[in-house]
């Protein structure tokens, strides 16, 4: 990397935070809450089809950094986003850009299921109906079914869909989530946590599932279990007090942790 | 031993004697509830035993039955029903001569003792029943017709034949006529049609609550209208799109105040603003609607934002997360939740309104209306204040008359409810 001295961040980053083919870009990200520095100059890529996962000890920032890639931080007032945060190349925090789009183009898994108060069918087709991405009742069938199947969930639920989402276990719901994320076709799906509320055989399935759908699109995902980020991501970054401490690829951060910290993490002496 | 940490020995110990103590103090806790609660029932249970118990008469009174001839020379002079030709009638004078023929009055004195035994309303009942029926015309039928209040009230034993004439609201002559018509069988006890079908009237035995239901309903119609989307309209926008800042927190203060403003402040202030600057009509449903929706604000956004903060904010989360626009967020899924406990709000307020006379007596609906109002531009009157009017009336047979208008109220009031809870029960998904 030749430009590797534009930033400032990195003199406390260890490893390659690029990517050869970047499909989002965040640049000397900071943010607060009110006086308080959440996330402090953090700079990283994140490729096209590439699951990264992002570790680290509780409160260190992970999850409001990932917020930071669909403006969900935007919901809470005291939240201020500063640097440059891109998407091929576009400027997300752009004033012209509108978050309803974005949104669509990012996906987002949350820490407990979500799954809305409706039919599973109503849930899935949900994203598809307010974005307009059905031309027919036929098409939309077709969305609801495409998704449930690259969520894994097509086979248990293909008789009851109009029964309430809320009706299924943990890990099926998780997966309803996930397949309503992916039924408006975004490029990226970030997941906080998915797999936290769930029992193990539901964390596999759900790792599984992670696993085929980083074929398709970029899967940032944030977890607390060291062993899912060696399971299912290709590269790692660790954070710790807002800082970005080490990024790179899982094997390696796992193996050979290059910053004391990470190796004190991973040995379990902190987090 | 005061310095030293207890060792496990002495903490059981400890604990074993502090239980005792703890079990006394929750079961008196529990004796208490019990108490509170059985007492509450109770005094529900004596409620509504003397409100029903003295109240359900009020739906029945005393009629006498007397044959008429119908003859159409004398009821429609003109032979065309209408309601000229049967005003110029004698339909009075029929009733009349068909009870003299049982109780034979002799002189003057006597027979205008014996006309008022018949209420007054008997030449409408006559005109009504032709109306309904012309081919009653040249029978001679059996027409059932009012008693007077007083003579009503003496039946029931409120007037007692033991009091001196002079002391009594009747004199010995009538009291004569009535057992005489009691001999002939022709005094009964019965549902009373007036009641239900009868307007506001100065003659007890008539007077019902028909006029004061409907204002009532019209009122509260209006009410709904105006307060309920402005509440919710009003709690959506504090809780959901506007910034939290001092403006915000003065107006939620002072929306919190407002609940506390007694009614009739409000209904001064209806009378300020809606009649004296707008120049509205006075005791019309609609002002009164406006004053009590004004009166149901605070009660329905106070409620609506404790519903809508009820919204379990992952739904939010979920919803923003897959790009759902404020809006939709709003009408997609915090709308939907929160709707039950906004309707509860709602009714709750419908139901404060429905029961509200203060604000009403100053925009004037305590006038003494008879028609049964037809929109909410007609001058009218509501229960409550229907229920205050007829309590103020000196003639005995308005206190039963006022029990029966106040079980009517109660049963508005207690379906309004019912249909609260069927209506939450529906909207609030069980998944």
């Amino acid at each position: 990397m030749s430009n590797i001295n534009d930033f400032k961040s990195l003199e406390l980053t260890v490893g390659d935070v690029f990517s050869k083919n970047a499909r989002i870009k965040a640049r000397n990200v900071n943010v607060f809450y009110g006086n308080n520095k959440a996330i402090d100059n953090v700079t990283i890529d994140i490729g096209s089809k590439e699951v990264i996962s992002f570790i680290g000890p509780s409160g260190c920032g992970k999850s409001t950094f990932l917020r930071c890639f669909n403006r969900m931080n935007d919901t809470i007032d005291s939240c201020v986003v500063q640097g440059e945060i891109s998407i091929d190349d576009e400027n997300i925090y752009d004033k012209k850009i509108d978050v309803v789009p974005l949104r669509a183009r990012i996906g987002m898994v949350f820490q407990k299921p979500n799954p809305f108060p409706k039919s599973i069918y109503d849930n899935v087709a949900y994203g598809p109906r307010i974005h307009g991405l059905s031309e027919n009742k036929e098409h939309l069938d077709v969305i609801v079914e495409e998704s449930l199947k690259r969520a894994g969930l097509w086979q248990e639920v293909s008789d009851r869909l109009q029964s309430p989402g809320t009706g299924l276990s943990g890990g099926q719901q998780q997966r309803l989530c996930i397949a309503r994320a992916i039924a408006v076709s975004p490029e990226v799906i970030l997941m906080d946590e998915p797999c936290s509320a769930l029992d193990p055989i539901a964390t596999a399935r759900i790792e599984d599932l992670i696993h085929e759908l980083g074929n398709d699109y970029s899967i940032v995902i944030v977890t607390h279990s060291m062993q899912q980020a060696a399971r299912v991501s290709k590269r790692t970054a660790y954070f710790h007090l807002g800082k970005l401490i080490e990024v790179g690829k899982t094997k390696e951060i796992f193996t050979r942790p290059q910053h004391h910290q990470t190796e004190a993490y991973i040995s379990g002496k902190i987090g | 031993m005061n310095n030293k940490f207890i060792t496990p020995l002495e903490a059981s110990d400890k604990v074993k004697k502090s239980i005792a103590k703890r079990r006394a103090k929750d079961n008196r806790l529990k004796l208490y509830g019990r108490v509170a609660i059985s007492l509450a029932v109770c005094f529900l249970l004596i409620l509504f035993y003397s409100i029903f118990s003295k109240g359900y008469s009020g739906f029945f009174q005393y009629y006498v039955t007397l044959d008429i001839n119908f003859d159409r020379e004398r009821i429609d002079p003109k032979g065309d029903l209408s309601d000229n030709s049967l005003f110029d009638g004698e339909a009075s004078k029929i009733v009349n001569e068909s009870l003299f023929s049982i109780i034979q009055p002799q002189g003057r004195k006597a027979k205008k003792q014996a006309k008022k035994i018949v209420s007054s309303g008997k030449d409408v009942r006559i005109a009504k029943m032709v109306k309904n029926d012309p081919s009653l015309f040249g029978t001679t039928t059996k027409v059932k017709f009012a008693l007077d209040d007083d003579i009503d009230s003496f039946l029931r034993g409120y007037i007692k034949r033991e009091t001196p004439e002079s002391e009594r609201r009747i004199s010995n002559k009538v009291i004569e006529y009535i057992d005489k018509l009691n001999e002939e069988g022709r005094i009964s006890y019965e549902f009373s049609d007036y009641i239900l079908s009868g307007s506001a009237s100065g003659n007890p035995e008539m007077a019902g609550i028909k006029g004061a239901f409907i204002g009532s309903m019209l009122t509260l119609s209006v009410c709904l209208l105006i307060a309920f989307p402005l509440g919710v309209a009003t709690a959506i926008y504090l809780e959901e799109v506007a910034k939290k800042n001092k403006i915000t927190e003065f107006i939620e203060v002072n929306i919190n105040n407002l609940a506390a403003v007694p009614s009739v402040v409000f209904g001064i202030m209806g009378l300020a603003i809606f009649i004296s600057i707008f120049g509205m009509p006075r005791s019309i449903p609609l002002v009164g609607g406006m004053v009590l929706a004004l009166m149901t604000l605070p009660t329905i956004i106070i409620s609506s934002r404790a519903a809508i903060r009820a919204v379990p904010p992952s739904v939010r989360d979920a919803a923003y997360g897959i790009g759902a626009s404020k809006l939709q967020v709003i009408f997609h899924h915090v709308i939907p939740l929160a709707m039950p406990g906004m309707l509860t709000g709602t009714i709750i307020g419908m139901a404060q309104a429905l029961g509200e006379t203060a604000p009403l007596l100053m925009i004037g609906m305590v006038a003494f209306i008879v028609d049964v109002p037809n929109s909410i531009l007609d001058p009218g009157t509501v229960l409550p204040v229907q229920i205050f009017m007829w309590a103020d009336f000196a003639e005995r047979m308005f206190i039963q008359k006022t029990s029966a208008a106040i079980i009517v109220l109660l049963g508005f009031l207690i379906s309004m409810n019912a249909l609260a809870v069927y209506l939450r029960k529906r909207l609030e998904r069980r998944w």
